[in-house]
């Protein structure tokens, strides 16, 4: 889906069977999608064996800031001022201190939770979100406050920070709170897509795109994960037509925005920070992308120093009868795509001279002008994510040794700008460029052929005799020795395919971390280990689109 | 914005013994604190990525003897340790970032101007090399490092004790009670950089109340006059009162404030070894200075258990000792050989003890005085029967000690018997040669 139309693909045996588009109908998406499905017309729809979407439904709630009140209370504990960092939700905080290691350096004060018992929190089933510095290693003030609370008003319905298994209070705080905040609008949309599809008698399962470019089952989505699957969606549909080990910078001309991604022998880059949603910082795991706001429909204005290209659309492109020149109105007049109106081209592209310069020849000049600076644009935001993954921090040794390896890269450009401007990126960028198919559907190319993506981060204390998984926030008693080898990697097998159970998926070609040992030493001995590992499956396709 | 860089290098998979205070788990609660804090989200922080100094960014500072060669391995965190802090004082110089705080491990100060294995857990000194970085390409004339590790920084004293330009002052815990023994307010600087280094030993039991005022009173004013254009700080946590090889009382917050009082342009982790009860604090709390936000809620659980020395009790001491500092007059031995250029030589012979390797190096220094430069030097160096010779040509070399540093590095290559290995540091023109007695010269 997307905020103006909604694509969807019928694929069958990795051929594109039927396609379709439909507007968007942002209040009702049910409707909207089962209107799209209708438009593909599938023979058989009951043989179906997935059905995928990406939904800009959550997204668009957090944006809309359609966020139910939420109690947001926080164990905020020493350090940093809570301030430094913008909160743009209120919150309380309380006394009580976890460190590092989970240990409790400071005990909760129970008097002052009375003092939080608003009429509000004691009778209605209100919405309380419980963070506290530290709890994603120790849970246990989290739940102390939540059993306080929920002997008062069991109706409550409250979300813990630990859930959120990795470190970063504030994102998690604000993470546990929007993910809330989201709930109820995304099970009622679950819901009512699921009774749409069961009423027709179709068993197969649905599936969600996440941000990280994987799906999961829609009933196990942790709806917040759901953000920015659109962008996730283009850089899926270009994999759907690469080599698997192709590198590849993506870029997606869209009317108003363009998306560039980076795959890199075959694997999307990931972000290595979370992701940011209007004023929130999350730490949901997203692909790598940048979004620029420039595309086909760009409105271009005279200034005295030439032409503005603006980040922002007034209607269509001159040429497509449209008020302001544009981007597209310059491919047009260049001969480089073959739609919309050549002479209104001309006249869009010539309001930008002078009466005297309006000859071809200035035109010429000028409509190659503005390529190069959406080209320019483009390729600048391309540097930026290129520098962000070789720039990608480094705490080893061997990692500092062993740097990226160079990549040759080939550029793979879609959406409606494509053609027109595959010509200006290929000498910009120096890159081969290739020109996406499909590029009227390419998320909903990309949501389909998506395949589930899981991550499973262990951190052992043997010390401390604890174990948590970053990704469910599971914290757990280690029974194990104190120093484990193959010990702690049956264990972390254990605990990947209990998760990949849990989604209903099978692991196959998982990618394995190198464990992370480290010795704890008191007094010069050696105590124990605190040991670190992860099993990703990291974000792809399931094969490759037949033309 | 005032943007302050980070580089955090934790070496995750480097350390000098599983049991050794210098291991893997040093900076791992750091990291854990750093993370959960999210400061690194704070809009005007800019993380960097490690990068590996080159040979000869290293050797135009520190001779690396018997040869780079035999240590080839072994220096790769220290080479990434330095090429970190050349990264982030590059930035700096450049306008990038208002500060920084090169956050790596292994740490360097107590590595000399020549090097023959790991002492104090230090095999190569990057702020030295940093310094001296700075100066070769970015035309950089003066330069200050205030050292506030509890143990002295003999290794940056020893590698900048001619230099005019380079003020030095190491505030540490008294040299009569810990590592490495030196560090005594007598140790003013050579014959050409007289009062150029600063020393203050400090009773053990100083916190934070006397420490600050030994910086107010003393250091900053020293500072002031010396008017640098940068400012070091070899950051050294083991003041606080949780580490286990200091005897000081320091508290996280007292890092905040020497932080905000000396205002370096680089804050350079040295040692600091209370690896759960002070470091993730400290560090917390000196970034959060400088990044000009507030570090007043940093506090380590732990408490003291006793009180530190007090200000009125510490008072007279430091009077004593400044007074005896304003007093002592330079005394120089001058002696030179028969090939020497021509010139007043003075010369220091001592001895360095190695404790990490468990051997011992004889120096013997000789130092050309001059009133128009820092002074050529030259630095026989041996380690048992293994001997070795630096000639070293400052920066803003008069002509006649250019002249006398060739003059020796040429009888050291053609006619010294009893050298294997030499190195010629010509800071002047950043011209490295390294010769060996086998393989013959070499350019670096």
């Amino acid at each position: 889906m997307g905020g103006t139309y909604t694509d969807a693909v019928f694929i069958h045996d990795n051929h594109i069977e039927r396609t379709a588009k439909v507007p968007t109908q942002s209040d009702n998406l049910v409707e909207t999608l089962m209107e799209a499905f209708d438009k593909l017309a599938i023979p058989d729809e009951q043989a179906l064996n997935q059905i995928t979407v990406s939904t800009t439904l959550v997204t668009n709630a957090i944006l809309q800031n359609r966020i139910p009140p939420i109690e947001m209370l926080l164990f905020s504990g020493n350090g940093m001022r809570i301030d430094a960092l913008p909160w743009p939700v209120s919150y309380h905080e309380l006394s009580g201190e976890m460190d590092f290691r989970g240990r409790e350096t400071e005990p909760t004060d129970p008097t002052e939770w009375e003092k939080l018992l608003t009429l509000h929190l004691r009778e209605n089933p209100a919405n309380v979100a419980i963070v506290g510095k530290f709890s994603h290693r120790n849970s246990l003030h989290e739940e102390q406050l939540a059993t306080y609370l929920r002997r008062i008003n069991p109706s409550l319905r409250i979300a813990f920070g630990h859930t959120w298994g990795q470190a970063n209070f504030h994102r998690r705080s604000l993470t546990t709170y929007l993910n809330l905040g989201v709930t109820d609008i995304y099970y009622d949309f679950a819901q009512q897509l699921q009774s749409a599809i069961s009423a027709r008698k179709i068993l197969a399962p649905i599936s969600i795109l996440k941000a990280d470019g994987g799906i999961v089952p829609i009933a196990k989505l942790r709806p917040i994960e759901s953000i920015y699957s659109g962008p996730a969606a283009s850089i899926l549909a270009a994999l759907t037509q690469n080599e698997p080990t192709a590198s590849t910078i993506i870029v997606d001309i869209g009317g108003t925005t363009t998306d560039i991604g980076l795959v890199l022998s075959g694997v999307p880059l990931l972000s290595s920070k979370g992701a940011k949603i209007g004023p929130y910082s999350t730490l949901v795991r997203s692909l790598a992308v940048r979004s620029i706001p420039v595309g086909g429909d760009s409105a271009i204005r005279t200034t005295d120093q030439g032409f503005v290209l603006e980040s922002y659309r007034l209607g269509p492109a001159y040429c497509l009868g449209g008020t302001l020149p544009t981007p597209t109105d310059a491919m047009r007049y260049l001969g480089l795509i073959d739609y919309g109106n050549e002479r209104l081209a001309e006249e869009g592209l010539a309001t930008l001279l002078p009466v005297e310069r309006r000859t071809h020849e200035c035109l010429q000049e000028l409509a190659s002008a503005i390529i190069d600076s959406v080209s320019e644009k483009i390729a600048a935001a391309v540097d930026s994510l290129k520098q962000e993954w070789q720039e990608e921090p480094a705490y080893k040794v061997w990692e500092v040794l062993h740097p990226q390896e160079s990549h040759t890269f080939q550029t793979l450009v879609s959406g409606g700008g494509a053609r027109g401007m595959a010509v200006a990126l290929k000498k910009r960028l120096k890159t081969s460029v290739l020109l996406g198919l499909y590029p009227e559907v390419s998320n909903a190319l990309g949501a389909a052929m998506a395949k589930p993506t899981m991550d499973c981060t262990l951190h052992l204390d043997t010390y401390m005799k604890r174990y948590r998984v970053e990704e469910t926030g599971e914290q757990g008693t280690w029974s194990g020795t104190l120093r484990p080898h193959r010990e702690v990697e049956s264990f972390l097998d254990t605990l990947a395919q209990q998760m990949a159970k849990s989604y209903g998926m099978t692991l196959e070609d998982v990618e394995k971390e190198p464990f992370d040992f480290f010795p704890i030493v008191k007094g010069y001995k050696t105590v124990g280990q605190i040991v670190r590992g992860a099993v990703h499956l990291r974000p792809g396709v399931i094969g490759r689109i037949h033309v | 914005m005032k943007r302050t860089g980070i580089l955090f290098f934790p070496a995750f998979d480097w350390s000098l013994g599983e049991s050794h205070p210098e291991r893997e788990e040093r900076l791992l609660y750091t990291q854990e604190q750093l993370f959960e804090e999210g400061i690194l989200d704070l809009p005007q922080i800019k993380q960097y990525s490690p990068r590996v100094a080159t040979l000869h960014q290293g050797l135009r500072t520190q001779a690396i003897f018997p040869n780079p060669g035999s240590y080839k391995d072994s220096l790769d965190p220290h080479l990434i340790a330095a090429g970190s802090a050349i990264l982030l004082g590059e930035a700096r110089v450049r306008g990038d970032i208002a500060n920084g705080f090169v956050l790596a491990r292994p740490p360097g100060h107590h590595s000399g101007a020549t090097v023959w294995g790991n002492r104090g857990f230090c095999t190569l000194n990057y702020e030295a090399i940093l310094v001296n970085h700075l100066r070769a390409r970015f035309g950089i004339k003066k330069i200050a490092i205030v050292d506030t590790d509890v143990h002295h920084g003999d290794g940056t004293q020893d590698i900048f004790y001619h230099d005019p330009n380079v003020l030095f002052i190491s505030l540490h815990q008294d040299g009569r009670t810990i590592y490495p023994g030196t560090g005594f307010v007598n140790e003013k600087g050579g014959p050409n950089a007289w009062d150029q280094t600063l020393n203050i030993p400090l009773p053990p039991g100083t916190g934070d109340e006397g420490y600050l005022y030994v910086l107010e009173n003393w250091v900053l004013p020293r500072l002031k006059a010396f008017a640098p254009e940068l400012i070091i700080n070899s950051a050294g946590q083991d003041n606080h009162f949780t580490d286990p090889l200091g005897a000081m009382k320091l508290t996280a917050n007292g890092y905040g404030r020497i932080t905000e009082l000396l205002r370096p342009d680089l804050a350079v982790l040295e040692g600091g070894y209370s690896i759960e009860g002070a470091l993730p604090y400290v560090n917390l709390a000196i970034l959060l200075a400088l990044a000009g936000e507030d570090y007043h809620h940093v506090h380590e659980p732990q408490k003291q258990d006793s009180p530190a020395l007090s200000l009125a009790a510490l008072k007279p001491y430091f009077e004593a000792l400044k007074h005896q500092h304003q007093t002592i007059q330079p005394r120089f031995t001058s002696q030179s050989k028969t090939y020497f250029p021509k010139g007043k030589w003075i010369y220091n012979p001592h001895s360095i003890y190695y404790d990490t390797e468990g051997f011992q190096e004889t120096r013997h220094d000789y130092i050309r005085e001059c009133s128009e430069c820092g002074g050529t030097v030259y630095i026989e160096s041996s380690l048992s029967s293994q001997k070795s010779g630096l000639v070293r040509i400052p920066f803003q070399a008069c002509s006649a000690c250019e002249q006398a540093g060739y003059d020796l590095w040429d009888h050291l290559h053609h006619h010294s018997a009893d050298n294997a290995n030499g190195l010629l540091q010509n800071q002047l023109h950043d011209k490295l040669t390294v010769w060996n007695k086998k393989e013959g010269l070499s350019e670096f």
